[in-house]
């Protein structure tokens, strides 16, 4: 009985510590919001909660006076590409790191890492001026080769096949399975909360990249999002309602594919959870 | 199968930890598995090796030389390397980064572990509030910056105004050079914790239930299956999440540079800053890549330190 | 085997970075000919303006096809230097006056063979010279001009400014403004470079000494142009922690109705257009001479452009062609760069602000951005930063300024 009590008052305190903090990370998301359909210049000195006269104009620029339906498909089709291409190419390096031992694994596995120990700022003039060579500037190409591994990727998904009891491999070995339908038909199937995982950052980091994307993409008609949203700001103004609809339109399909992969982050546990 | 028999010595298991040649070197197994070990690995060797080594090399080559990214580089040896050591602006951005991930770190660990067990919960509406939480995370720097900056006005903002209520006089925040490393901080956290949160709760999905059956079965309290259950089981994920923050935590640039721009007077100046500062509005493209070099060389010792660290804790299914 | 494969690679990526910057042969213009133009002017609201004079300029010359990419003014210079690391620069291309010194310095721009130096103003044309010869030209500008708020004026009982203003009228009216009311403030102005060597051009002073190779601001008249510029903070302008630091703070005060005076660039005529309070522009209040901001941007020509000649023609319609004037105007995309003044008289006559005689006004007195050989961001930034410690209150004017000659002639002492 008492302790029937304890767990009632818990529940109700880890509500409300939950919905607290989700006011506190809706808040600032919140604001954008309402910047993005406040007209004019939008940053007021003594903020409102809502504007005088709420207006969907920002939007209406966006899409009308910009080529903001091109650079949104621009982002997705990359995005969609990187997260494929790296969901595979992880997968694999992850089962060669943990089941597939061979001399100098550690330190080949290291240099994997050493990759994302160098920041983009210095490797973008180096890069540029080697795609050059290749003649794939200002291609999709060209945006698109280097995102095709990942470090972090490899990484996560290692973490996770390291996860996978080895029993299930000896037992599909004893089947006579071989390494490839091992991976496929006993790997794959058991990490897939990370590769779900995988997928909304491989996504999230294509379409949030900005730097790489600037440099080599120079047509109006290749550029993506976030390059869009800079050009919002001019030399001496900007037009903030402008530029924080940009933001709140792509957050969306982020949400929208996280909320999609979560499901798979939490499945085959919905009967079992951790009580 | 008891959970002490899981947490069996991974020193086999955990490849990482052979940085040198394994004292004994594995049978040789022919051409046929060095050709599948070729084809498990080489797709993403390839990108790797030609789009972020060979660059990693260019940087390297760089590094020897003066160079202003417009007139042909001059080679100096290792001239840029000396300048940076003597230059005390080098010791104040390493500071200032270091500072950062002290900070950061634990903060976003620990809210994100609490929101993963939170969230991992039979509570109403979870995947509502796992959206949420998730938002700042995709959310982009500049629109986060600016709202960051407003919420965190040392006269009129959000924050100052609630500590206010309680009696509390907020301090000046980015404003100030003692607060601005602080701000910076805060609103990372605030952004991360979404990403700590998804990465911690895919980790709690990979435990065996069992293992907590078992436990219960011993007699074990809720306090003692965290500790004794969830903990070493989560350890994988949380050493993928310590690794991976302080490698991007040594490279924190984007809030920095939206929020206060390494400002006031310095106070949030971090190594990434001073390397894109130098390399494409000071002109120095070879000393922001010595400077590089040099993070490189820290971000390395700190994640062999941790790779030959995890045995001690880490546990593997 | 793979090692050598990797050696090899990066080889080639180093071998085009170290030829990247070679010229390659310029080739005779034939038949129809593709330059490229690399923007940033048109960025953030006016691609369709620069539409307009491209395709007037296509219009004109058949054989010549323009090829325009635009980006944003903030990440502009970080791509133009990749592509000059790399030698992929455009044929031509956008800078402002700071840039364009580095520009020029390292050889990146072809010399120009202008057809009609004339259409230029004078100060415009020579700033983008060096020696006579043309490397850059100016494609606009911008003037600070002092914006008021005739209604607040009236509200205080003070007469409008007017050009014969100094610091001493503008600091009368701001602290009479500024007691009008608790949310009411006198005067605006930003603390930054951009303001100080102008406060300082304006109390006779000079930033740099004759040669450009120390700094000469550390005298009791530069000191005094600083503390004109640090000490409204807190007095009759609101101090960092009272909101400075949101986009746009101090047109957002002034929109507001809440801003006696506000020093800014003409650029923001639009933003206070449909305020419901009168107000106008008046140049600059000087102290002992009269001596304004004005902001331009211009276009060079790569040196290693293979259609110099074709480049050049669309430089010089860029940047001085009827149609570029009407579309500028029209518009109100900052200014054209012309010397014939009837030409501009549309936008004289343009209504809101009233007093637009005061934008050309205002050129009579240019205090000319100080420009080094080496450092100059670096001398910006130490600068800001000093200047934004005085205003902070951590350190005194005096202290600030002796601490920023100091780290600014190591920098460009060199």
């Amino acid at each position: 009985m008492r302790e029937r009590t304890t767990s009632r008052t818990a529940w109700v305190v880890l509500h409300i510590a939950v919905i607290l903090g989700a006011l506190a990370m809706f808040f600032p998301f919140l604001w954008t919001f309402i910047t993005s359909i406040t007209p004019g210049a939008g940053f007021s000195i003594t903020p409102r909660l809502w504007p005088e006269n709420p207006s969907f104009a920002a939007y209406e620029t966006l899409f009308t006076e910009r080529p903001f339906a091109r650079v949104v498909m621009n982002s997705l089709m990359l995005a969609a590409i990187t997260t494929i291409v790296q969901l595979f190419t992880s997968a694999t390096a992850a089962y060669a790191f943990s089941r597939l031992p061979f001399r100098g694994r550690g330190v080949v596995f290291a240099v994997y890492l050493a990759t994302m120990m160098i920041p983009l700022q210095v490797l973008v003039v180096p890069l540029f001026a080697q795609l050059k060579t290749f003649g794939l500037l200002n291609t999709y190409l060209g945006a698109l080769l280097p995102t095709f591994a990942s470090a972090f990727g490899i990484f996560l998904l290692r973490q996770a096949v390291n996860q996978v009891p080895r029993e299930l491999d000896e037992a599909a070995t004893l089947d006579g399975a071989g390494h490839f339908r091992t991976f496929f038909s006993i790997i794959l199937p058991n990490i897939k909360p990370a590769l779900a995982t995988l997928t909304i950052f491989a996504f999230m980091g294509s379409w949030n990249s900005f730097l790489w994307p600037l440099i080599v993409l120079r047509s109006p008609e290749l550029q993506t999002l976030p390059i869009a949203l800079a050009g919002l700001q001019g030399q001496y103004t900007t037009a903030w309602d402008v530029v924080m609809a940009g933001s709140v339109i792509s957050v969306l399909p982020m949400l929208a594919l996280y909320i999609f992969a979560q499901k798979y982050i939490i499945q085959g546990v919905a009967s079992s959870g951790i009580k | 199968m008891s959970v002490s028999t899981l947490q069996t010595s991974l020193v086999d298991r955990a490849p990482v930890t052979r940085l040198t040649a394994p004292v004994r070197p594995p049978a040789r197994r022919g051409w046929r598995y060095g050709l599948t070990v070729a084809a498990f690995l080489l797709p993403s060797a390839v990108p790797l090796a030609l789009f972020v080594l060979v660059p990693m090399v260019s940087a390297a080559w760089i590094s020897l030389n003066d160079w202003n990214l417009i007139t042909p580089m001059q080679f100096v040896g290792l001239d840029n390397f000396a300048e940076l050591i003597a230059d005390p602006r080098t010791a104040a951005v390493f500071g200032n980064t270091l500072y950062y991930i002290v900070g950061y770190l634990p903060l976003v660990y620990v809210g994100g572990l609490f929101l993963a067990l939170a969230l991992n919960r039979a509570l109403k509406g979870r995947a509502f509030w796992r959206g949420i939480y998730f938002l700042p995370v995709v959310t982009s720097w500049i629109a986060v910056a600016i709202v960051w900056r407003w919420l965190l006005n040392p006269n009129n903002g959000v924050v100052n105004t609630v500590l206010g209520w309680v009696g509390i006089e907020g301090p000046g925040w980015w404003t100030e050079p003692a607060w601005s490393m602080p701000s910076i901080i805060l609103a990372s956290a605030w952004k991360d914790l979404g990403f700590v949160m998804v990465i911690l709760l895919a980790g709690l999905q990979a435990i065996n239930p069992d293992l907590y059956d078992a436990a219960k079965v011993d007699g074990a309290g809720a306090w003692t299956r965290f500790r004794h259950v969830t903990l070493p089981m989560l350890s994988p994920s949380t050493f993928f999440v310590v690794v991976i923050s302080l490698i991007n935590g040594f490279q924190v640039f984007d809030q920095v540079y939206a929020m206060t721009g390494g400002g006031p007077a310095g106070s949030s100046q971090v190594v990434v800053q001073q390397i894109y500062d130098l390399t494409f509005r000071y002109g120095a493209a070879g000393e922001a890549s010595a400077l590089s070099w040099m993070l490189f060389a820290v971000i390395l010792a700190v994640t062999v330190v941790q790779i030959i660290g995890q045995k001690r804790w880490v546990h593997y299914a | 085997m793979k090692r050598s494969l990797i050696a090899a690679v990066g080889l080639a990526g180093v071998t085009a970075l170290v030829l990247g910057g070679c010229a390659t042969e310029p080739a005779e213009p034939e038949g129809p000919v593709t330059i490229t133009y690399s923007n940033f002017i048109s960025a953030g609201g006016n691609e369709d303006n620069l539409t307009a004079i491209v395709d007037a300029f296509e219009a004109e010359n058949p054989n010549i096809t323009v090829e325009v990419t635009t980006l944003p003014y903030g990440d502009y210079f970080t791509a133009l230097q990749t592509d000059l690391a790399a030698g992929s620069i455009a044929d031509v291309v956008d800078t402002d006056f700071g840039f364009f010194q580095t520009l020029a310095d390292s050889g990146a721009l072809a010399p120009l063979e202008v057809a009609n130096p004339e259409a230029y103003r004078e100060s415009l044309i020579e700033a983008y010279s060096r020696d006579g010869v043309s490397y850059g030209l100016p494609s606009s500008f911008s003037a600070v001009v002092l914006y008021y708020n005739a209604d607040l004026f009236d509200q205080a009982g003070l007469d409008y400014p007017t050009s014969d203003w100094t610091w001493a009228d503008e600091q009368a009216a701001a602290e009479a403004i500024t007691a009008l009311g608790d949310d009411i403030w006198g005067s605006h102005q930003p603390v930054s470079f951009f303001e100080y060597y102008k406060v300082l051009a304006q109390n006779g002073e000079s930033f740099l000494n004759d040669d450009r190779t120390a700094v000469a601001f550390n005298t009791p008249g530069g000191i005094e142009a600083a503390e004109w510029l640090v000490n409204k903070s807190g007095t009759v302008m609101p101090t960092i922690e009272q909101g400075q630091g949101t986009p746009d703070f101090d047109t957002n005060l002034f929109v507001e109705g809440k801003l006696g005076m506000l020093h800014t660039g003409i650029w923001v005529f639009g933003a206070v257009a449909d305020v419901p309070f009168s107000w106008d522009i008046a140049v600059e209040p000087g102290n002992t001479q009269q001596a304004s901001g004005v902001f331009s941007n211009a276009v060079g020509v790569s040196a290693t452009s293979e259609n110099i000649e074709a480049a050049t023609l669309f430089a010089e319609f860029l940047t001085s062609s009827q149609t570029m004037v009407d579309v500028r105007l029209d518009s109100g995309w900052e200014l054209p760069p012309i010397s014939d003044e009837s030409q501009l008289g549309v936008y004289l006559t343009k209504d809101n602000p009233a007093n637009r005689q005061a934008v050309f006004d205002s050129l009579d007195g240019i205090a000319i951005q100080p420009i080094v050989a080496t450092g100059q961001q670096e001398m910006q930034d130490i600068m800001n930063e000093e200047l934004i410690e005085a205003q902070a209150g951590r350190k005194t004017v005096a202290e600030a300024l002796a601490s920023a000659e100091e780290r600014i002639n190591a920098v460009i002492g060199g």
